[in-house]
């Protein structure tokens, strides 16, 4: 299957000997959902913000859909869409215009952008309440409004930092069926990064553990799981992270 | 107990190492602010009260008015220091001369007394700014009415002791010398009174550096607020990881502030010269063709000149911009958002000050530069530049500007399209920058 995102030998050095990534390599394919896992300062958002084209990696590279991000960070930004954790919308703005808003960057043309927002619209399900200034909106109301954004322009890889932080019980099941239902039937790729070990076990095809900046494991949950003699993926990562 | 323990946390969470340094920095420059506006103010004083005599009617009776003037019954000694005006340019003499004013003495003034008829002194000021100090002259209005004091003592002395006086040598005892006025404006001079100049000209003088401070300010907290919310709420990561350039981002941002506060510009200015225009008219009403004198001294703007000073405060808007967009970068929470609006408010408000009290060329020369390296004092004098025609101070604060706005242009477009728009924060004095720390 073919690999939407390669990722080889990348590293972020702050300064001299310290680094919030180091040496991480993996990759993810066509139609797969792959999750970054690991404690608070483990170097997961620094390597989604380098694969995002936000930071500069110092060292190594990434190709999203056969474009590097260090000589085509244009071209890889066409093929992404990157939702941070606890982002918000621009608050003044109603829920549709920042649809359109998005769409209106994404898009080639003005075709494609209606497409896109027709479609933002079905996902977020926020129907009238679109027509309200963001800055009205309840923090999950908010999130689902931020992950038809990401969604709507069918990206080649999303990459989604918590992607179901704000959100109750109900809705992130949603959102989690709605992302396993993405890549299975529309090839959408996803790069998550979330703390909720239970919802990466449940929607990612594989993981890689992430600790100190380094990459310490990868695979698919139930091989972990087994190959680590585990409950379950919180007990791996114990394990993983404890060698 | 417990109140103390939350108003603890309270003051730990407010008076943060940022707002310490704001602190500092406002007591450091308002301590400089003080101390330019009295060193100016004293200087201003001390130019006011002095005498410039020309004495053209050579005679005893003026040398012994003069004499007077300079030992006044009842009053402190005053110093007088003669000049001789060649001529009727007075506005080249008193350049020659070096010298703001001068009371004349014409002759035949003696001439004019003794055949008990009112005299006229002849009174020539050149302004060379509407600030209120540096038109101030107490020595020259002393001067005036010692003369006038002095004539009526003689006049007294020597015509009412000899006798009835007549209706004609009443009149005179009552007012026996009449000033002639005379403005300079650069080259131009107009018949009169320079007070009556600055009363029609201290609406826009007040005016114009009360916008500009508002505009600083404004624009500052518009694009400062703009980014640091984008920062804080991570849209601008999210705006950033779109397909769209930096530079694009950057432009969109720094365009729409800068038409925003272009309009504010734009409006500022035309309500400025209809406010103008009604004070004008208002004063004209007490004197006939005020505003054909203002305009032949070249106080009143043309379309040109609003357009230059317009320009000039465009440009003030666009550095301003660059520097809060910088400013804004740096701002970790809401709460600190403000602080950091401090610095510009405070470099601001130098100028500000001193524009409307001192003219700024005539501070001593470090000062004068100290002043003229904050961008926005060349906008708060532009007006007075354009009138009194300092366009060398105009377009050399304007050259100034230019190259302060490509280098903080260049810097905030760094900072912007590098690592540093997410990583760079202020540390006063702490180890350098814990971006590592401050990452995932």
């Amino acid at each position: 299957m073919e690999n939407v995102l390669e990722v080889k030998g990348l590293s972020k050095q702050y300064k001299p000997g310290v680094y919030a990534s180091q040496d991480v390599t993996f990759e993810v394919k066509k139609g797969e959902i792959f999750a970054l896992i690991g404690p608070n300062g483990a170097g997961k958002t620094t390597t989604i913000r380098m694969i995002s084209t936000l930071l500069k990696a110092t060292e190594g590279d990434a190709v999203v859909a056969g474009h590097s991000i260090l000589t085509e960070p244009e071209k890889v930004r066409e093929n992404i869409t990157y939702l941070p954790d606890e982002a918000g919308a621009y608050k003044n703005m109603k829920g549709i215009d920042y649809l359109k808003f998005m769409a209106g960057i994404y898009a080639k043309d003005a075709a494609s952008a209606a497409q896109f927002v027709e479609r933002g619209k079905e996902i977020c399900g926020l129907g009238d309440r679109l027509n309200d200034k963001i800055g009205g909106y309840s923090r999950g109301m908010a999130r689902k409004l931020l992950i038809a954004r990401a969604i709507m322009s069918r990206p080649a890889l999303a990459i989604f930092d918590e992607p179901t932080s704000g959100l109750d019980i109900i809705n992130a099941l949603d959102v989690r069926r709605m992302l396993k239902k993405l890549a299975s039937e529309e090839g959408m790729s996803f790069l998550l990064s979330s703390h909720n070990m239970l919802e990466i076990e449940y929607v990612s095809d594989r993981v890689g553990i992430i600790a100190k900046g380094h990459l310490l494991e990868v695979g698919k949950p139930k091989e972990l799981i087994e190959k680590y003699e585990a409950q379950n993926l919180e007990e791996v990562f114990e394990r993983v992270v404890k060698l | 107990m417990k109140f103390m323990h939350l108003f603890k946390k309270e003051l730990k969470e407010m008076l943060t190492i940022t707002t310490i340094m704001t602190m500092v920095f406002t007591v450091v420059i308002m301590v400089m602010a003080g101390s330019a506006m009295s060193g100016a103010v004293e200087d201003a004083k001390e130019e006011s009260g002095e005498i410039t005599i020309c004495n053209l009617d050579d005679t005893e009776f003026t040398k012994a008015v003069l004499k007077f003037l300079e030992n006044p019954a009842g009053g402190d000694k005053n110093e007088v220091k003669y000049v001789d005006i060649q001529g009727d340019d007075y506005s080249k003499e008193l350049d020659r001369l070096d010298i703001k004013n001068v009371v004349i003495i014409p002759k035949g003034f003696s001439e004019h007394i003794e055949n008990s008829e009112q005299a006229t002194l002849i009174y020539v000021t050149k302004m060379t700014s509407l600030s209120s100090f540096s038109n101030i002259s107490t020595g020259s209005s002393n001067a005036m009415n010692l003369i006038n004091a002095a004539v009526k003592s003689a006049f007294y002395n020597s015509k009412v002791n000899s006798g009835a006086l007549s209706d004609k040598e009443v009149t005179m005892l009552e007012a026996p010398i009449t000033i002639d006025e005379t403005t300079i404006v650069a080259d131009r001079s107009e018949k009169v009174a320079a007070s009556l100049i600055v009363a029609a000209t201290q609406m826009s003088n007040m005016f114009l550096p009360i916008c500009v401070f508002i505009l600083v300010i404004y624009s500052s907290q518009m694009i400062l607020n703009a980014v640091a919310t984008e920062k804080l709420d991570k849209t601008l990561e999210t705006l950033l990881s779109a397909p769209v350039s930096r530079l694009s981002v950057l432009s969109a941002k720094m365009l729409a502030a800068g038409v925003v506060a272009g309009l504010n510009a734009i409006v500022f200015m035309f309500g400025m010269s209809k406010m103008t225009e009604s004070v004008t008219n208002m004063t004209s009403e007490s004197v006939d063709n005020l505003d054909e004198i203002l305009k032949n001294l070249g106080l009143t703007l043309s379309v040109g000149d609003y357009v230059l000073v317009g320009l000039q405060m465009f440009m003030t808007i666009l550095i301003t911009l660059a520097i809060s967009l910088v400013l804004g970068v740096l701002v970790k929470d809401s709460k600190s958002a403000q602080s950091y609006i401090m610095p510009i408010s405070l470099m601001a408000m130098i100028p500000y000050m001193l524009s409307m009290f001192v003219d700024i060329n005539t501070l001593s020369p470090a000062l004068k530069y100290v002043v003229y390296a904050i961008p926005f004092t060349h906008t708060f004098t532009a007006i007075q530049n354009v009138m009194f025609d300092n366009m060398t101070v105009f377009w050399g604060g304007f050259a100034y500007q230019a190259v302060l706005l490509v280098v903080c242009m260049g810097f905030a477009v760094k900072v912007f399209t590098s690592d540093k728009i997410f990583t760079m924060t202020l540390s006063f004095g702490k180890k350098k920058q814990k971006e590592a720390n401050n990452e995932d």
